[in-house]
Formats: C-alpha cells, sequence, structure tokens
C-alpha cells in the first residue's frame, strides 16, 4: 500500500514535472504569477506615454526657437536656440529605448540621433535644394546631430554661423532646411504620441502575455539592445575604439556642442529609471511596477546576491565611473581613452546582468544578434 | 586447435585494429601523438611550407577592394589582370606580389577530384567570376551615385547613416558574390577536393617517398607533407601565428578564415575552429608517422566541418536578409548578396567519405535562380529564403535556426 502510494506520487510527479517543463519552454508560459498588465499600465501611463508628451513639448520650443534665430539671426537668439536644441535632445534621451509600435514603424531613432552626422552629403543636400527627409538615405543627414552641426560647427565662430544666416536673403537653403529639420522632428514625435494616446495605449496594456510578441518580451529587447547598441557601443564603444583598431574621437554625441557627457548621463539615469519602473514625473522614492519589482517577485538570486539590486549597484558603478569624464567625449577620448575604456567596462557588466541573468529569470528569449559588421 | 589458435589470433587482431580506430591510429607500429601545434621539423628545420597560398589569399585581398574602386582607369583590364596575374606583372601595390608566379584565377575550381576530368564545368565557373568583374565595372561602376531602386543599379545605403552598397538592377552586390564566392571557388576547392585528397597527397610516388623519409628536390619536405600544408595554408596562410592561428582566427583574412572564426562566434558551433585546426595538426602528424589511415580520418573530418562554415554561413545570411526585408533594404540586400555568394561556394563543399559535394552545381544554380527571380532581391519573399535555408539545413546536421542567429 505504501509502496503502490509511492510509486503513484511519482508517477504524478514526473507528470507535474512534464508539464511545468511544457508550459515554460513549449507553450513559452512564464510560469510566474507576475501581474504584467499591472506593469505595463505603469510603463505606458507613468513613463513612456509623459516621456513623449515633455519630448514633444521641448520640439515645440525647439521649432520656435529655429523659426525666431532664422527670422532674426543674433547672439542672443543663436543661444536661446542652442538651449533648446539641448534641452530637447536631452528629453528624447529618455525616450529612445521605447522603439515599439509607432516608433518602430517610423524607424524613429534612425532619423532622429545618428550620428556623426554626414557633413558632406548634408551641405550637398542643402545646396541641391531637393530632398526627401523620409529616404533611409538621408538618415544621416537629419535629427539632433545634423542640427547641432548647423548651429555650432558649420562655421568656426558664432559670430560666422549667425552671418551665414543674416546674409540669406532671397535663396534660403540653411533657413529652409534648419527649419525642415525641426519640423520633421516634430511631426514624428507627435504622431509616436497620437498613436499612444489614441489606441495603442490599450493594445500596448491588453498584449500582457509572454509570447514572442508580447509586449513586455518586445519592449524588454527593445531596451537592452538599445543598452548595448546605442548606450554602451554607440555613445562610448564605438569612439573609444572597442570595435575598430582605433579611436574615433570623430563619432562622438555632442560633438560640435561639446555636451557628449551631459547627453550620456540622461541616456543612462533614464534606462536606469525605467529598469525601476519610476516615471520622469514623480520625485516619490516609491516606484512602479517594472524590471526590477518583477525581478523581486521571481526571487533572482545570483551568486548569492539579490539580482534586481546587482543590476542598480552596477548602473550606480557605470555613472561614477562616467562622472569623472570630460563634458566632450571627444577630448575625453583624445587626453585620456583609458577613462573610456573603464566606463564602457561597467557599461558591459550589466549587459551580462540584463541580457542573460535577467532574460533567464523572466523567461524572455533574446531577439536580436550581434550584428557582423562586415 | 591449429585452427582455433588462428582464428582466436584473428579474432585478437580484430580487436587490436578496432580499438586502434577508436584512438586514432594509436596501434602498436606507430604511435601518434597529436602535437601543440603547427610546428613539424627535419633535423631541426622546419618542414612547413604554404608561402604560395598566403600569396594568393593576399592578392585575393587587393581584387576585392579593387571592386570598389569605382574610379579605377581601364577598371576592368586591370581588375581582370590581377585575377589572372602573370609574374612580372605590375598589378598589385604589395610589390612582392607582382614578382610571384601564383595567380588567383589559375586556381579558381582547379582540384584534382573535382576538375581535372571536368575542364567544362571549371571554365564555366571562371566564367562567372569573369563576369561579376565585368559587371561590376559596366553595371555599377557608371552610377555610383545614384541611388538604386527595383530594376536599376546604383547605390543604397542601410539604415540609421550606415554603409553605402552598391548593387546592380536585382540588388545583387557582385563584390559579395566575388568575394564570397571565391571562398569556395578557391578556398574550399583546393582543401577539400585537391590537398587533402588521396589524389593528391599518395600521387607519383608520394607515399614511399614519405615513407622512407625522402624530401623534395632541395626541400627540408616530403612531397606528401608538402601538399597538407598547401592546405592547411588556405585556411591559415595569414594568421597572425601560423603555428597556432586559432587566438586570431576570424580576424586575419576576408576569406575563409574569416567565416570559421564567425561560425566559431555562434555557440551553436561553439568548437567548430578547434576541431579544423586539430584535424589539420593530427592528420600532419600522421603523415609524420606514415600513419595514412588517421590521415584520411583528419581529411573527412576537415572536409565536414569547413563544408558546415560554407552552409552555416548560406543559411545565416539569408536568415538575416529574411529580418531586415522591406524595412532596411539596404542591410537586407547586403545579407543576402553575402548569402549568394556562400550558396554558390557550396558547389565545392564535399561530404565525408565521397566524391560529392553536398549541392551540385546544377542544385546552386537551381537556388540562385529561386533567389533573383523577377527583381531578383527587390522581390524575394521570406517564404522563399526559408525555402532555400531549409533546403541547405536539411543535408547538414544543424537546424535553420541554429545557423540562423
Amino acid at each position: 500500500m505504501r509502496k503502490k502510494s509511492l510509486i503513484s506520487m511519482l508517477i504524478a510527479f514526473s507528470l507535474c514535472a512534464l508539464l511545468i517543463g511544457c508550459s515554460d519552454d513549449e507553450l513559452g508560459q512564464s510560469g510566474d504569477n507576475f501581474d504584467r498588465e499591472a506593469m505595463l499600465q505603469n510603463w505606458a501611463d507613468n513613463i513612456i506615454i509623459p516621456g513623449y508628451q515633455t519630448y514633444v513639448d521641448d520640439l515645440k520650443e525647439l521649432n520656435s526657437a529655429v523659426e525666431l534665430f532664422t527670422t532674426s539671426p543674433s547672439s542672443d537668439n543663436l543661444n536661446s536656440l542652442r538651449s533648446a536644441w539641448l534641452e530637447a535632445n536631452l528629453s528624447w534621451q529618455a525616450v529612445g529605448m521605447f522603439e515599439i509600435g509607432k516608433a518602430e514603424e517610423l524607424t524613429l531613432i534612425n532619423y532622429t540621433n545618428i550620428y556623426p552626422t554626414n557633413t558632406t552629403d548634408l551641405i550637398e543636400t542643402i545646396a541641391s535644394g531637393n530632398y526627401d527627409l523620409t529616404s533611409v538615405n538621408r538618415q544621416d543627414e537629419q535629427g539632433f546631430p545634423a542640427i547641432e552641426f548647423l548651429i555650432y560647427g558649420i562655421r568656426d565662430t558664432d559670430q560666422e554661423i549667425i552671418d551665414l544666416f543674416l546674409q540669406e536673403t532671397a535663396e534660403q537653403p540653411y533657413k529652409t532646411y534648419l527649419n525642415d529639420l525641426a519640423d520633421r522632428l516634430e511631426t514624428m514625435a507627435q504622431s509616436v504620441l497620437g498613436d499612444w494616446q489614441n489606441g495603442y495605449r490599450d493594445t500596448f496594456v491588453n498584449n500582457s502575455g509572454s509570447e514572442s510578441t508580447s509586449s513586455v518580451n518586445k519592449l524588454v529587447n527593445d531596451y537592452i539592445f538599445y543598452y548595448e547598441k546605442h548606450l554602451r557601443a554607440g555613445k562610448i564603444g564605438i569612439p573609444a575604439g572597442v570595435f575598430s583598431s582605433e579611436k574615433s574621437t570623430g563619432k562622438v554625441e555632442g560633438l560640435y556642442s561639446g555636451n557628449s557627457k551631459e547627453l550620456f548621463m540622461a541616456g543612462l539615469q533614464a534606462m536606469q529609471d525605467f529598469f525601476n519602473g519610476k516615471s520622469p514625473n514623480s520625485n516619490l522614492a516609491v516606484e512602479g511596477e517594472g524590471l526590477k519589482s518583477y525581478l523581486d517577485f521571481v526571487n533572482t538570486v545570483t551568486e548569492g546576491e539579490d539580482l534586481g539590486a546587482l543590476i542598480n549597484v552596477q548602473f550606480i558603478a557605470a555613472r561614477e565611473k562616467a562622472e569623472m569624464l570630460s563634458e566632450n567625449f571627444r577630448t575625453q577620448v583624445g587626453n585620456n581613452n583609458n577613462l573610456m575604456l573603464e566606463t564602457y567596462d561597467e557599461l558591459q557588466k550589466n549587459v551580462v546582468n540584463l541580457k542573460v541573468d535577467m532574460l533567464q529569470s523572466l523567461n524572455i528569449r533574446v531577439d536580436f544578434v550581434d550584428a557582423d559588421g562586415d | 586447435m591449429n585452427k582455433n589458435k588462428l582464428l582466436l589470433g584473428l579474432f585478437l587482431g580484430t580487436t587490436i585494429s578496432l580499438t586502434s580506430c577508436g584512438d586514432d591510429g594509436d596501434d602498436p607500429g606507430i604511435s601518434i601523438s597529436e602535437p601543440a601545434t603547427y610546428v613539424f621539423t627535419r633535423d631541426g628545420e622546419s618542414t612547413v611550407s604554404f608561402s604560395g597560398q598566403t600569396t594568393r589569399i593576399l592578392m585575393a585581398e587587393e581584387i576585392i577592394d579593387a571592386l570598389k574602386e569605382s574610379d579605377l582607369v581601364d577598371a576592368e583590364t586591370v581588375i581582370d589582370a590581377m585575377f589572372a596575374h602573370v609574374e612580372g606583372a605590375n598589378d598589385f601595390e604589395d610589390a612582392s606580389l607582382n614578382t610571384s608566379d601564383k595567380s588567383v584565377r589559375s586556381k579558381t575550381a582547379a582540384s584534382s577530384d573535382f576538375f581535372s576530368a571536368n575542364t567544362a564545368e571549371a571554365a564555366a565557373v571562371k566564367e562567372d567570376f569573369d563576369a561579376w568583374i565585368a559587371a561590376q565595372v559596366m553595371e555599377v561602376f557608371p552610377v555610383w551615385d545614384t541611388e538604386a531602386t527595383a530594376g536599376v543599379a546604383g547605390q543604397i545605403q542601410e539604415a540609421g547613416g550606415g554603409s553605402i552598397r552598391y548593387i546592380n538592377a536585382k540588388g545583387l552586390e557582385y563584390n559579395q558574390a566575388f568575394n564570397k564566392g571565391l571562398i569556395g571557388a578557391l578556398m574550399a576547392d583546393q582543401i577539400l577536393n585537391n590537398y587533402v585528397s588521396t589524389s593528391v597527397l599518395d600521387a607519383g610516388t608520394n607515399k614511399e617517398d614519405n615513407d622512407a623519409g625522402t624530401v623534395a628536390d632541395g626541400k627540408s619536405y616530403t612531397n606528401m607533407e608538402h601538399k597538407w600544408d598547401e592546405a592547411y595554408g588556405y585556411a591559415y596562410g595569414t594568421a597572425a601565428s601560423t603555428a597556432s592561428p586559432n587566438a586570431t582566427v576570424g580576424a586575419d583574412d576576408s576569406f575563409l578564415n574569416k567565416y570559421i572564426g564567425r561560425v566559431k562566434g555562434d555557440e551553436d558551433f561553439a568548437g567548430i575552429a578547434a576541431d579544423i585546426y586539430n584535424a589539420f595538426k593530427l592528420g600532419r602528424a600522421a603523415i609524420v608517422a606514415g600513419d595514412y589511415t588517421t590521415r584520411d580520418t583528419q581529411a573527412d573530418i576537415i572536409r565536414e566541418k569547413i563544408s558546415t562554415v560554407i552552409a552555416v554561413r548560406a543559411v545565416y545570411y539569408l536568415q538575416q536578409g529574411k529580418a531586415t526585408i522591406g524595412s532596411d533594404n539596404g542591410a537586407a540586400f547586403h545579407d543576402l548578396s553575402e548569402g549568394y555568394g556562400f550558396i554558390y561556394s557550396l558547389q565545392f563543399t564535399r561530404q565525408p567519405g565521397t566524391s560529392m559535394p553536398y549541392f551540385t552545381r546544377t542544385e546552386v544554380e537551381g537556388m540562385i535562380e529561386d533567389l533573383m527571380a523577377g527583381n531578383g532581391f527587390w522581390d524575394v519573399t521570406a517564404t522563399k529564403l526559408d525555402e532555400i535555408s531549409n533546403e541547405i539545413a536539411a543535408k547538414f546536421s544543424f537546424t535553420v535556426e541554429q545557423a540562423g542567429s
């Protein structure tokens, strides 16, 4: 009797194991009871939509500043334009990682922040007066880096830049192009925000399953991709020469304005805030549902340490290292590239935490591969 | 009783030889220990030599560079001359290549097993490469700066300010077809179907000479040793350390070495670079020891693994292209052009233990025809790319998913 019950227990146990095995792997279910919908709500309502709202508002300011400067080029107006450019660019850093929905459809990031801008092509394009900014060929001739070049780098001194715009009278290719760039940024951002506000928010929140096309799986993949490619490689690794035989001072973000560090810090902070489910509009210490609370829920322990805490510790370590960098990474790469490499290393440590340990804990499969590079 | 003893003896003999197989030829008469590195000496002098292979890899590097020089004067004649170099002609920037009597074209589709009695097909392959050079110069160079559209050659940029690709009317980059095609037609064909083949290793009196330690005229190596080294040179001829090349495998050339490195980087195929190198090493040691069974076992390992590298990359690029087609055609067409070259290379692969490639030229032409139908890459569908991927993977021990990521 006892023996028999032991056997049936064993059978029941193995059936259980089989079923769990199935639900884990074949059906792609996460096997946890975490409230993914609540997390998606927090993401959409408290982080993503407010983030785009701020971004759109800042782009309106940028547009006005461009209009003012191109109508009356002056030192004051140039300075206001530069501040507006920086504000909008900083807001962009908080939403660049959300390449989902309309942003994905537009490939928003490719039209917004591709640097270095191709100055040769850009000048040719302006001169031709004939361009289609929606063409893939024009992605490296627009967005924040192109505007930055026009308001910081097109001439050697501020006065010469002002003069360039002052001298344009009948034919105004530079004025027109600068206005077109600012318009396009605003139009694209409006279209993304509008989409979130008019239906996509519900689609996003309701797609709360755990299959590869679910909102959580897709956005987490986008988030890690952004961390790896845009934050780690684009802002730090590529200029520091991690992926090539030599350093590339010309490939830093904020090349002409010298704002590399401020932009990087904003990006890093936004990535950590999103991890913690923290709204950009909140000063509260208590944060909403996010990847941190999800990891706490499934109680992930890596080498005796809590993974969620470990990731935050690593974000902070990267920030502390980056604090030591110069404002303009071009100077930093030229003078002491080692510090750039050390920052890269700190960022890289979190790639392992996020891409391997976190994804395993949350049972999310990576949907992108590292680029081949040839 | 006598009869029984004889049977027993046979039985024991069988056991020993079976054991020896399992131990990679470690039988009583011959003992091979796998060397740590690809270093072999005779009387204190190195017996390893593959300078001809290094030369051809370097020549091929200059040719693929020239295929991107749209402002080259008299380009077709110049590139043709590089491809079919004649000793003393001033074809290359690297002056030491100019004095060489080697040429890339003469060894393209020129293996003993596949092409010595099939010169018609060899000529057809050479003509493919000639045609890619001519088409690059005539169709693509003149429209280098204009934007390509379906049915119209020109340039196309990858998204995100990415690389600019120069394509024909169907989206194909001829330089990629040439580059990746050469991995099959030169490197793989020479290794798998020529230098590790018994037809070459055992030609003439090679076996007797090797057994007796008779070296080639004025050289430190036997002919057989040298043939094996020439195979090795097509994989590692430009390695930073030719004795121990795996430290930099993937970074040493733009051809086979590069893609052994790439496939090694995919965790589904992590051990493959070590397998290939070890087979070269052990096979060479077996030649020194006169153990031709072990040598041929290693030759088959090399055939299987290098064929796998080519097939994995063919599937990889089709799948990569599938992921971006429509949204980022610049990137997609580049991947598909590389895929095109690797598919082309499949006709030079070799199924171990046979005299057959994994895919015949006719089969390869069928796949390419499918890929290039209508407006080629502008028209190709995800379904079609999956079909071709599946067709390739089905002949190998990997899945499309394993190769595709």
